[in-house]
């Protein structure tokens, strides 16, 4: 009797196991599967497999769409801004960690209690902010909104960060002579990798990933990225199915692997915030 | 604060920051400017102008509650918060509550649990838009896989399910249902951190395996379950992605949601009902977020 309800619950337990596995990997695998189909294959039958693999579509892609572009400009966009907003970020963190000064508890609860506010409803501000400045229509203009989205949670992170780190350590070097500068960029930066990397990862995967705004804040073709150029290609070849999978692909892949190369911090940042999901 | 190891009054801590307050506020600037640019001012224009009608090129006109009672009166808005109040609880129960479930499967440390984790991941690691997109092709009536896989049983069927009521709110559904791997992430954290004495002793005291889970683990990870409801009813509440790339709200307004509405109210030039939209958002989020603060006991410690 006990064995065979410890073997109902381990049925029960591998099943749910393979069933996230499949249903987080087979719609993927089904795309970039598809990619090396041909049109009349993925209409005839989309599970089967591809007869031949051909990288010809991706080249086609490449050369004939601006897809360089587009992930040039997702590279940018994604990569400025994070860098920027990193050390931003992390000047502020470190003196809310380290420092007492008038105003350093009302300046740390403004920062984080923006989490509370959906970026989704300051939508108009920002967009005629960005208009103001003569940036609507330019990559630059979507590289400074992402500048501003992962405050609260970047602040969190970095100044628990720099919070481990000992005083003892910036006594020991300020005995030594050393000034607020060097306190913080050779003391207490490189001791804070570990958060750095945390908030850095999550910020350059949203912004990477982003689309609502940048859907709002650009028109022309040279100045979309990746997720945007996606939709539109899907409107405007809805009959090139290959092409479909392949640009999705594209989209799709570069994240992931990301993700495999860096999968603890993502899995410890995305747990850590309860943003996404 | 002082550390006893440095002579006193040598470097005192407060003399040290005091010499650097130009520093501190220094480095403490470009955070503020981005707060004030993105944040402060956003929201409090958000709010003030939710009063007025402003078509961004003549100065908005102050209309009291207009553009709110515009608002409840368009069943647009009206199927929205209807929508939204069904995927909140679809969010709360079913979408918490498989999360919840993996977390409970994976604390059993089964083979293969680090790996069903690491690749529960990989849904939220890629762009929403791209997610969209592969389910708007799972769900095609032409290749979809869904439809092909009917069709081998009954070779008429056809749907157009994001085209269709009322398959389109649930294939909309769908596209975030079972990916619950913040909330698993969550559970699971806080379960890793029961201390092993509490499983151990409520072994002792006669307690079944799923009554350790009743009483002991579940309402320990109360906290974590909590804070999945509030981040899954927040994305619930500001959904836009999976919506505009699939159905654009349609058919009808039968996948209408308050995102979406307010992009097209931006797009329109109708700035103060768009940010009346905006407050609402953020209000409903309030609401939703105290609901389940006291609902589940948050700010109580445990050990």
């Amino acid at each position: 009797m006990l064995t065979l309800k410890k073997g109902a619950s381990r049925v029960f337990i591998y099943f749910l196991e393979i069933f996230v596995i499949v249903i987080s990997v087979f719609p993927i695998l089904w795309v970039i599967m598809s990619a090396f189909k041909t049109n009349g294959e993925i209409l005839s039958d989309p599970l089967a497999l591809p007869t031949s693999v051909s990288f010809d579509v991706f080249i086609h892609l490449f050369e004939n769409y601006n897809f360089p572009q587009y992930f040039l400009n997702s590279l940018l966009a994604a990569g400025v801004s994070t860098i920027v907003s990193l050390l931003f970020f992390a000047m502020g963190g470190y003196v809310l960690a380290k420092y007492r000064f008038p105003g350093r508890t009302l300046l740390f609860v403004l920062f984080t209690v923006t989490l509370l506010v959906p970026a989704h409803s300051k939508t108009q501000p920002i967009f005629r902010l960005i208009m103001n400045l003569g940036l609507y229509d330019n990559l630059w203009g979507v590289t400074l909104v992402y500048l501003s989205t992962g405050m609260a949670m970047s602040i969190f992170i970095l100044r628990a960060g720099f919070m481990s780190i000992p005083k003892s350590l910036d006594e020991a070097a300020i005995v030594d002579g050393a000034g607020f500068m060097r306190v913080f960029w050779s003391i207490n930066l490189p001791l804070a990798r570990g958060a750095l990397a945390t908030a850095g990862i999550l910020m350059f995967l949203n912004n990477w990933n982003e689309y609502y705004f940048a859907s709002l804040l650009t028109m022309s073709d040279s100045q979309r990225t990746l997720p945007i150029a996606l939709s539109y290609f899907t409107s405007e070849f809805s009959y090139n199915y290959t092409q479909l999978f392949a640009a999705l692909t594209i989209v799709v892949l570069p994240g992931i692997i990301l993700y495999i190369f860096a999968q603890e911090q993502v899995q410890v940042s995305m747990a850590s915030t309860g943003i996404k999901g | 604060m002082k550390k006893k190891g440095i002579k006193p009054g040598h470097i005192s801590n407060t003399h040290w920051e005091k010499k650097n307050y130009k520093w501190i506020y220094l480095f403490l600037l470009p955070t503020t400017v981005i707060f004030l640019m993105f944040y402060l001012v956003p929201i409090v224009q958000v709010f003030v102008t939710s009063f007025t009608q402003w078509d961004g090129f003549n100065d908005p006109v102050f209309n009291g509650l207009t553009n709110y009672q515009n608002l409840f009166t368009s069943s647009s808005f009206l199927i929205s918060l209807k929508n939204l109040l069904l995927w909140s609880l679809i969010a709360m129960f079913l979408h918490v509550g498989f999360g919840t479930l993996m977390a409970f499967i994976l604390y059993q440390r089964k083979r293969g649990w680090k790996v069903t984790r690491a690749v529960f991941m990989i849904p939220n690691v890629i762009s929403a838009a791209a997610w969209a997109m592969i389910y708007r092709f799972f769900f095609n009536n032409d290749f979809g896989i869904l439809n092909s896989i009917i069709r081998k049983f009954n070779p008429d069927f056809e749907v157009q399910w994001f085209f269709s009521s009322p398959w389109a709110f649930w294939a909309v559904t769908f596209t975030w249902l079972f990916y619950a791997v913040i909330v698993t992430l969550l559970v699971l954290g806080d379960l890793m951190n029961i201390p092993q004495e509490l499983n151990e002793a409520a072994v002792i005291d006669g307690a079944k395996g799923w009554q350790t889970i009743r009483y002991i683990q579940l309402p320990l990870c109360r906290n974590a379950i909590a804070t999945g409801v509030i981040a899954s009813i927040t994305s619930r509440i500001t959904m836009y992605e999976q919506i505009s790339l699939t159905t654009a709200g349609g058919p009808g307004n039968d996948t209408m949601s308050l995102p979406i509405l307010l992009v097209n109210a931006v797009t329109d030039y109708r700035y103060g009902y768009a940010n009346a939209i905006g407050v609402l958002m953020f209000v409903i989020g309030l609401i939703m977020m105290g609901i389940i603060n006291k609902a589940f006991r948050m700010n109580e410690s445990d050990y």
